[in-house]
C-alpha cells in the first residue's frame, strides 16, 4: 500500500525553518463609524471560518482599538485575504510585522 | 416574522421582502457601485481603490486587478438578481459586499471618519447611510 503522506525531509525542515524565521505579514482591519458591528463579524466568519467568538473579539478590539489584527502570515496569503476584506467593503490593509 | 426585510428560509434560500421602492434605493446602490468600479472619474472610485499595503510605492497589480473584478462581479450579480424573490448563499453575500462597499464609499467621500462627523453630518445624508445600515444589518443575520 502506498503511504498516505509525505514524509519530512531535511530540505523541507529547513525551509520550515526559514518560513517561521521571517518576520509575517500581518492584515489589519481598520475601524470606521458607519459599519455596522455584525457585518463585521459575518464577514470575518466567511472569510476566515473563524468561531463566532474570534469574530466578535476580532470586532470588538476593531471598534475600540482602532485596528485589529485578523491574520498573520505568508505576504502573498495576506494580501489575497487583504482583498477578500477590501472586497467585502472593509478597510483593510497588510503590514510586515514590527 | 413580520417586518423583516430578509429572513433565512429552511431549504437555505434567503426571501427578498422589500417592496418596490426598497428595491428600487438597493437598485440605484448597486449601480452606482458598479458605475465607480469602471469609471475612473466617479466620486467613489479611489474609496473602491484603497491601497493594500501603504508601506509600498504600488501594489502588486494582479491583486488590485482581481480586487476590480470581484467587485464589479458582484455588483454586476446583485443587478442581475434584483427582481429575485429568493437569493441563493452566493448571491445574498454579493448583495452583502456591495452595500458595504457602497456605505463605506459614501462614509469616505463625505469625509465621515468618526462619530462625530457622522452624527453632524446633512440630515439627508444620514438617512442614506441609516437605510444601508438597516438593509445590511438585516441581510447580515441571515448569515
Amino acid at each position: 500500500m502506498q503511504p498516505l503522506r509525505f514524509s519530512s525531509t531535511e530540505s523541507d525542515v529547513e525551509s520550515e525553518v526559514a518560513v517561521i524565521t521571517e518576520r509575517p505579514w500581518n492584515v489589519i482591519v481598520w475601524n470606521d463609524p458607519v459599519t455596522p458591528m455584525t457585518v463585521v463579524v459575518v464577514i470575518f466568519k466567511r472569510i476566515f471560518g473563524y468561531s463566532n467568538n474570534k469574530c466578535t473579539d476580532l470586532m470588538l478590539t476593531v471598534h475600540h482599538e482602532g485596528r485589529a489584527v485578523v491574520w498573520s502570515g505568508q505576504r502573498e496569503r495576506a494580501e489575497s485575504y487583504c482583498v477578500k476584506l477590501q472586497v467585502a467593503g472593509l478597510q483593510a490593509t497588510v503590514e510586515r510585522d514590527a | 416574522m413580520p417586518g423583516k426585510l430578509f429572513a433565512r428560509r429552511r431549504d437555505g434560500r434567503i426571501e427578498v421582502r422589500l417592496n418596490d421602492a426598497g428595491r428600487g434605493a438597493i437598485r440605484e446602490v448597486f449601480a452606482h457601485v458598479l458605475a465607480a468600479e469602471r469609471d475612473p472619474e466617479h466620486e467613489w472610485h479611489l474609496s473602491l481603490n484603497a491601497p493594500i499595503n501603504p508601506s509600498s510605492d504600488d501594489d502588486d497589480p494582479l491583486a488590485s486587478l482581481t480586487r476590480q473584478n470581484e467587485i464589479a462581479s458582484n455588483a454586476e450579480l446583485s443587478i442581475m438578481t434584483l427582481k429575485e424573490q429568493y437569493l441563493n448563499d452566493t448571491e445574498a453575500w454579493a448583495w452583502l459586499s456591495t452595500l458595504q462597499v457602497a456605505l463605506r464609499s459614501t462614509a469616505v467621500v463625505n469625509g465621515l471618519l468618526s462619530d462625530e462627523k457622522l452624527e453632524t453630518c446633512a440630515p439627508e445624508l444620514l438617512d442614506d447611510i441609516r437605510t444601508m445600515q438597516q438593509f445590511l444589518f438585516e441581510l447580515a443575520a441571515c448569515f
